[in-house]
């Protein structure tokens, strides 16, 4: 781990917290001692995330068949861990208020995050054997690096920026950040899951988000964040162009058993269709 | 950019010398980057290329002689210190003439020919939400020079709501556009607000070199 990336964490410890509902439900999930009505309570506790979860949970985003009108319910319908990715979904755009920037508006990082979990949830779907609830959260976290970056670091970035600009044959905006950094966004966030002790998936998502090849616990995964995000970036530029969004690594294709153009178009499409009513729900829009 | 250490850059035709280039690996050629304000003239087998957000980027050739180049410009949201209400209009569309003219005048100063000439137009994005359509005056803009002028227009990709690399190869007419993600978009917008301040600090008259 390079010294540098864990000061620069170190150093928005402060300003940018995790929602203490979060933290308990968290901790609850982990522990073996706990039970489905310690997180039921401790969701309870928390009146507004209380009132985003059940409205979420009865959004045509998941579909349940009957309605979901009480907490308990809604702990043992949607599962445990899946009410731990919805905790940190729904709070995470608020939470990084703390972390403001000048070089990207929260409105442009925040949808492109939202493109890349419902394009990571797709895929994870067609992919099976993975979970595709917590594949939709680490998209939706895939880049906090970034906004650590620019907040801490705001000239050095905007050089980084600067040469993906200048440069016309495709530098990324990780390989120019490598360039004038030494390091990218991918690792910093990997590393703020770390400290965070979120759990091992989103870290290894976040993290490897730009090499899913290093990714050693969930390579399944990793590679479906890696795909996702260049499909959001084609869903956001309404193209299919591979030459206008970052190259995806085949062996990402491989490792999740899916190839093709069939995959990457409908996919696009079927996000581009999702984007407004998630907006509504993630974003608070 | 790495310079190829085998070869140098093309001679720049005199006015151009200041336009930085590289070479591009990709295109295995020499590529001239332009900023806003900026344009580019050249005889040889070499790229020009550039990012636009909201500004405007003519790319005009003789077909047949494969001379042309790039300009890069917006209009001035007012015509000086006036404010753009009064005489403001006329001094932005001098300001956008002055732009396409210096370009195409130095493409026939170079042996190009009027009735040869193709255009290509690109940029006028809308990438900051909550600001007036300033790409949408500059594709009117373009768009009116080029009928009152009687061009042909061959290709373009203009408006939406992103920023744009555009890479083009006078010789040729080949040309690349790409759209830029939205992370772009306030380094891009800040390049193009700075060379506003210098173009309504400027009024546009007789001599003065704007480029």
């Amino acid at each position: 781990m390079n010294p540098n990336i864990a000061e620069l964490v170190q150093g928005v410890q402060g300003l940018v917290t995790l929602p203490d509902v979060f933290i308990r439900i968290n901790q609850l999930v982990e522990s073996p001692d706990s039970s489905m009505n310690d997180i039921a309570a401790a969701v309870a506790r928390d009146p507004s995330f209380t009132v985003r979860l059940l409205r979420v949970a009865n959004s045509p985003f998941y579909g349940f068949s009957s309605s979901i009108d009480t907490v308990p319910k809604a702990v043992s319908v949607i599962g445990t861990s899946q009410v731990r990715n919805l905790a940190l979904s729904t709070a995470i755009a608020s939470s990084f208020a703390g972390l403001p920037n000048s070089l990207v508006s929260m409105e442009n990082f925040w949808r492109h995050s939202l493109y890349c979990a419902l394009a990571a949830r797709l895929l994870a779907r067609q992919a099976h054997k993975c979970d595709a609830e917590a594949v939709f959260t680490a998209g939706l976290l895939h880049d906090i690096g970034e906004l650590v970056i620019f907040n801490r670091l705001p000239e050095r970035a905007k050089e980084a920026l600067q040469l993906v600009l200048d440069d016309a044959e495709g530098l990324t905006v990780h390989q120019a950040e490598r360039q004038v950094l030494g390091f990218d966004h991918a690792q910093v966030g990997g590393e703020l899951a770390r400290q965070w002790k979120l759990p091992s998936l989103l870290e290894e998502c976040i993290g490897c988000h730009h090499n899913p090849g290093e990714a050693t616990r969930h390579p399944r995964e990793a590679a479906i964040v890696h795909i996702a995000n260049a499909l959001a970036v084609m869903a956001e530029l309404d193209t299919l162009a591979h030459e206008d969004v970052s190259p995806i690594d085949p062996l990402a294709w491989e490792a999740i058993g899916l190839q093709g153009d069939d995959v990457i178009e409908s996919t696009v499409h079927e996000v581009q269709a999702e984007i407004a009513e998630a907006e509504k729900l993630f974003l608070g829009k | 950019m790495a310079l190829s250490p085998t070869s140098r850059p093309p001679l720049a035709l005199p006015g151009f010398e200041h336009i930085k280039r590289g070479w591009n690996d990709t295109y295995e050629a020499f590529s001239a980057r332009l900023m806003p304000g900026e344009y580019y003239v050249t005889l040889h087998d070499e790229g020009v290329y550039t990012t636009l957000g909201s500004c405007i980027s003519a790319c005009i050739r003789d077909r047949v002689r494969g001379i042309g180049g790039m300009n890069h410009f917006m209009l001035p949201a007012s015509g000086g210190k006036d404010g753009w209400k009064s005489s403001g209009l006329s001094a932005a569309t001098r300001y956008g003439n002055f732009a396409m003219e210096h370009l195409i005048n130095d493409i026939l100063k170079n042996g190009g020919k009027r009735e040869n000439l193709e255009v290509k137009l690109f940029g006028g994005g809308r990438i900051i939400a909550n600001m007036t359509d300033v790409g949408m005056r500059n594709i009117a803009f373009a768009h009116d020079y080029i009928e009152t002028e009687g061009l042909q227009v061959t290709a373009e990709d203009v408006g939406d709501v992103f920023p744009r690399m555009v890479v083009y190869f006078p010789k040729t007419g080949r040309v690349r556009v790409k759209r830029l993600r939205s992370l772009h978009n306030n380094t891009i917008a800040e390049q193009e607000i700075r060379y506003l301040t210098t173009i309504e600090d400027k009024p546009v008259s007789g001599d003065i070199e704007l480029f």
